[in-house]
């Protein structure tokens, strides 16, 4: 994990450079403007939740592949809160919204894939795919 | 996708050469096929400016480079726009089930305003929203009882409703109108106790009276005293028996006091919708002022006294009361 | 239309000074506010209502339900400087005879003697 690109969080300003890596990585990789902008975002999104909501953590960008496709990976790791039910955000129709959770919302229509683990009191790891298509 | 692009480049071709409402018409067309693709409105953008840059050669730099700008602002945009549209999608839910409700709850709980003989009674309920947290039960048996429950929800919305059809439930199974207050009241508090969230609880004010002798029976449950109106005297007295709200505990015992009625004597028995006025001083006594206006008004039925009354508070309030209002008179003939 | 506490917790009591109005919308504000008290057996948990502009029966509806927490930790509940508008409220239901109601008792921190 240490040796990927790493934004650590802190100030508002980690959350444009955490997207200008997530962009530029994919970029290289080989995603259209369109997909480079939706990437950029999802980072936005959880880079600006762990500003808000978290004391410190950090943005790990990954080149991956899988038989034979190219994607990228943003991981989000924080010291914060925590999330209670992480699952059942994830799940169509949960009613119960705050910022925090419009956020990640948002991050799971952006990428292909989501998932969250999370320890109440202690922290919160989040991870989202997208592949080329 | 790539078809669309395709599509849509020739239409904006088409519309660029001449810019008629046929054009646009076509073009707006293609969006439902858009749709169908699932075309997010990102996509659109860059549809449009990469057919843009096949049209049109020499496009400076800042307007491609505002056409990228366009791309990330729509990404945004289009998240903020979903989670705007289920959030109007969940209100519209809760809309429905809510009148769905309120139709049920009102059907359920329509009082029938009894009629026998030597007593007049009248009725004003009117909620201050879709469902009344307030209840009037009357039962009025062949024999010479006849038995109202005033009933006040702390609580809105369904689970106060829910709890309400459950103080019906407890008033229909407790069959006889003879049954006395500190019993009925002493159930009910059991019922509710049992039932219902640590928040809720329901004020009641149960009576009995007797019409063989005109003598009406009380007990209350935390609820504002009713009052009685000594007709030769011209004299008020609180119709006051001490008792805890109903929910809040499980063994309570209901005290009950009793009190003798004569020709043209009344009874008024409400809710605190009807004292509690909220743009009032502290000085301003609504249950004296609610005296004298009955009194001014008692050569009317009970019925009309009630109309009378709440036209009257209705006013005062700028008619716009805060609370769930009802008001109920016992006249004695 | 608003509702604001503030706690002062020490060793073993909590004071608290609730100030606006505790109607249909604002109750559930303060029910949150005194949901997160952590209580501790033999507590003494003071609320001062002075400043209380308005309250209709949802708000008491927060504070019987704050009774019961408290009575099930073991822990004691006053509520105290009632207006006699409020102070009423509380006869009325019979929750005065139940909770512990004070009207005008200044709360001071430094007050040992209750």
């Amino acid at each position: 994990m240490c040796n990927h690109p790493t934004v650590k969080i802190v100030t508002e300003l980690d959350i444009v450079a955490a997207r200008q890596l997530t962009r530029d990585m994919a970029k290289e990789i080989g995603f259209g403007v369109v997909d480079q902008a939706r990437i950029a975002t999802a980072t936005s999104e959880l880079a600006k939740n762990i500003y808000l909501y978290a004391t410190t953590g950090e943005i790990i960008v990954q080149k991956i592949e899988k038989d034979g496709q190219k994607g990228i990976a943003i991981t989000a790791i924080d010291n914060g809160p925590g999330i209670e039910n992480p699952h059942k955000i994830l799940e169509e129709g949960y009613t119960k919204s705050s910022a925090q959770v419009a956020g990640i919302k948002g991050v799971k229509r952006l990428m292909d894939s989501i998932q969250i683990n999370s320890v109440l009191g202690k922290g919160t790891v989040i991870r989202a795919e997208k592949w080329l298509k | 996708m790539k078809e669309l692009k395709v599509q849509y480049e020739k239409v904006l071709s088409d519309y660029l050469l001449n810019q008629n409402e046929s054009n646009l018409y076509i073009g707006q067309n293609l969006v439902r096929e858009l749709m169908r693709s699932n075309v997010s409105p990102e996509d659109l953008v860059s549809i449009h400016k990469q057919s843009l840059e096949n049209i049109v050669p020499n496009l400076p730099e800042s307007v491609l480079n505002s056409f990228d700008f366009l791309i990330e602002v729509m990404v945004h945009f289009g998240l903020k726009l979903k989670e705007h549209q289920s959030l109007i999608l969940k209100q519209e839910e809760i809309r429905i089930e809510i009148e769905f409700a309120a139709k049920i709850l009102n059907l359920l709980l329509e009082t029938k305003i009894p009629k026998p003989i030597g007593l007049d009674i009248g009725m004003v309920s009117v909620p201050v929203r879709k469902m009344n947290g307030d209840y009037v039960h009357f039962m009025h048996d062949d024999g010479n009882y006849l038995s109202v429950a005033v009933t006040d929800v702390v609580g809105k919305g369904v689970p106060a409703a829910l709890c309400m059809s459950m103080v019906k439930y407890g008033l229909d199974t407790l069959e006889y109108a003879n049954n006395n207050p500190s019993y009925v009241l002493e159930v009910l508090n059991r019922i509710i106790e049992k039932s219902v969230d640590d928040s809720m609880f329901v004020s009641m004010f149960y009576g009995r009276y007797d019409l063989a002798n005109d003598i009406f029976t009380y007990g209350s449950a935390g609820h504002e005293p009713a009052l009685y109106f000594n007709s030769k005297e011209q004299t008020y007295t609180d119709l006051d028996s001490k008792g805890l709200l109903l929910g809040v505990l499980p063994e309570i015992k209901y005290s009950q006091k009793d009190i003798q009625l004569s020709e043209n004597d009344f009874i008024i028995m409400f809710t605190d919708g009807v004292t509690e006025f909220r743009n009032y001083i502290e000085k301003f006594d609504s249950r004296t002022y609610i005296k004298e206006l009955a009194k001014s008004l008692k050569h009317f039925s009970a019925q009309e006294m009630c109309d009378k009354i709440f036209e009257n508070l209705n006013k005062l309030n700028n008619f716009q009361l805060e609370d769930d209002f009802t008001i109920v008179i016992l006249k004695k003939y | 239309m608003n509702v604001n506490v503030q706690f002062r917790e020490e060793e073993n009591r909590i004071y608290g000074i609730i100030e606006g109005e505790l109607d249909t919308f604002t109750a559930p504000i303060l029910r949150e506010e005194l949901d997160a008290l952590s209580i501790k057996e033999n507590m003494n948990v003071e609320l001062d209502l002075s400043r209380v502009t308005y309250m209709d029966s949802t708000g008491l509806g927060v504070f019987v339900a704050f009774y019961k927490k408290v009575l099930k930790e073991n822990a004691k509940l006053k509520l105290v400087r009632l207006s006699s508008r409020l102070a009423r409220l509380f006869d009325i239901t019979g929750l005065s005879e139940l909770m512990d109601i004070e009207t005008d008792k200044k709360v001071e921190p430094a007050n040992e003697c209750i």
